[in-house]
């Protein structure tokens, strides 16, 4: 039905969904107006790409909760995505025990989840998932191998997923 | 392979939330496919994950909601909007996205162009196809309010050595006195002429009526003057308006 452009359909998913991507988007992006711009285009890339979802590859929710990721953080790149990337300071990343005062992270959603993480796991999933840093990216800017960067990060998903569940 | 350390590797995660590298996702996606157990433990992940967002949903202002359903519209019209949904995660792989996405865009405009002007011709056709079905219902509920009707005498009319392939029938209800015409085959008459019927009685014709032969609206079935009594029905072609007694070429004619 939905992939029948049935604008009917589409209203009852804005209705039941846009609060929960909005979330995403909020987490990414801080900038109020920003979010809403992302999320305007987030309704109208799943408006025209909804065809192209593919119910074998995963709920409907991920496909929708990738596409608002990936488009906030597409926005959030194009505003100085090579500062965003010094603002990260390498003690943080070393202290691997206890609380630690990462890269700001706010108190709602998954990055409330995602704060409940160590330290080191806490900022490389916030690099990760919520900046779009890619493993390689990470590794050379934290100065840390590769393969250390993938086991961690699969090892904080892992947490998080007890975590959420 | 062992499944259960693969589920529990993380690969799960990483790849619903969009981590995993495209050999990774392909990896993950025919293993999926192989092993139920990972299917179970993907959709119970992405089931948490969803519950987990919408409890933490935060609602946005029902302009936007406006805004966005304006952009949208009631056609799918396209938007001209940059495309962000593709990220990429493979520096190398940027330029190669980029013309894939314009490629996928451009596929994109052109798909909705002809799905358009295909939904287009399509309403047209089945215009004109639920009308050409309704007026054949019309047709066939006439035809058989006369079939039923134990009172009605049909006349077939055969063409004359003027025009032999015409052909017309004549039903008369013999109690109301309703006379209808089914002109099946007629020539087109000159702009200057129609055609008449008339019911012939003791050698005498009785005008029943001119026949509009417009072909945007003709009707197969028409309804004449009646006719008090008739031993045969017959068409001629007279000068339009008709005449009171035939003057022109007989086309059909035939008896009850």
């Amino acid at each position: 039905m939905l992939q029948q452009r049935n604008e009917k359909a589409f209203s009852y998913l804005y209705d039941n969904y846009s609060g929960a991507l909005y979330g995403i988007v909020n987490a990414v992006v801080t900038d109020k107006e920003v979010a809403n711009d992302v999320l305007q285009n987030v309704f109208i890339n799943i408006w025209r790409k909804i065809e192209s979802y593919d119910a074998s590859k995963g709920r409907l929710f991920t496909w929708m909760l990738n596409i608002a990721r990936n488009a906030a953080i597409d926005e959030l790149r194009s505003k100085g995505y090579n500062n965003a990337l010094k603002n990260i300071s390498l003690p943080e990343i070393n202290e691997i025990e206890g609380a630690v005062t990462g890269p700001a992270i706010d108190d709602v959603g998954l990055k409330k989840v995602i704060g409940k993480l160590k330290g080191e796991l806490r900022v490389l999933v916030d690099m990760s998932y919520f900046q779009g840093f890619t493993h390689e990216e990470i590794a050379r800017s934290l100065d840390i191998p590769l393969g250390t960067v993938k086991t961690r990060i699969r090892s904080a998903l892992t947490q998080l997923r007890t975590m959420i569940q | 392979m062992n499944i259960q350390e693969y589920i529990s590797s993380g690969i799960t995660e990483s790849y619903v939330l969009g981590l995993a590298s495209d050999e990774e996702r392909r990896e993950f996606e025919k293993i999926c496919a192989q092993y139920p157990e990972v299917l179970q433990a993907r959709i119970a992940f992405e089931l948490a994950l969803e519950k987990q967002a919408l409890e933490n949903a935060i609602n946005p202002t029902t302009e936007l909601k406006d805004r966005i359903f304006e952009r949208i519209g009631s056609t799918g019209k396209i938007v001209p909007l940059q495309d962000t949904s593709i990220k990429n995660t493979q520096p190398g792989a940027l330029l190669w996205l980029k013309y894939a996405a314009a490629a996928c865009v451009v596929l994109l405009a052109g798909s909705l162009y002809m799905n358009i002007t295909l939904s287009n011709k399509n309403k047209k056709l089945k215009g004109s196809y639920d009308n050409t079905l309704a007026e054949l219902n019309e047709v066939k509920k006439d035809i058989r309010v006369l079939q039923q009707n134990p009172n009605i005498k049909m006349a077939s009319m055969k063409g004359m050595d003027i025009s032999p392939k015409s052909y017309a029938t004549v039903y008369w209800d013999t109690a109301s006195h309703d006379v209808y015409l089914l002109a099946n085959n007629l020539p087109a008459p000159p702009n200057d002429k129609q055609y008449q019927l008339w019911a012939l009685l003791d050698g005498k014709p009785i005008d029943l009526g001119m026949l509009n032969y417009d072909l945007k609206q003709k009707k197969l079935l028409v309804r004449m003057k009646n006719a008090q009594g008739a031993e045969a029905f017959a068409i001629t072609l007279e000068n339009k308006g008709g005449n009171p007694t035939p003057q022109g070429a007989m086309y059909v004619m035939g008896k009850l």
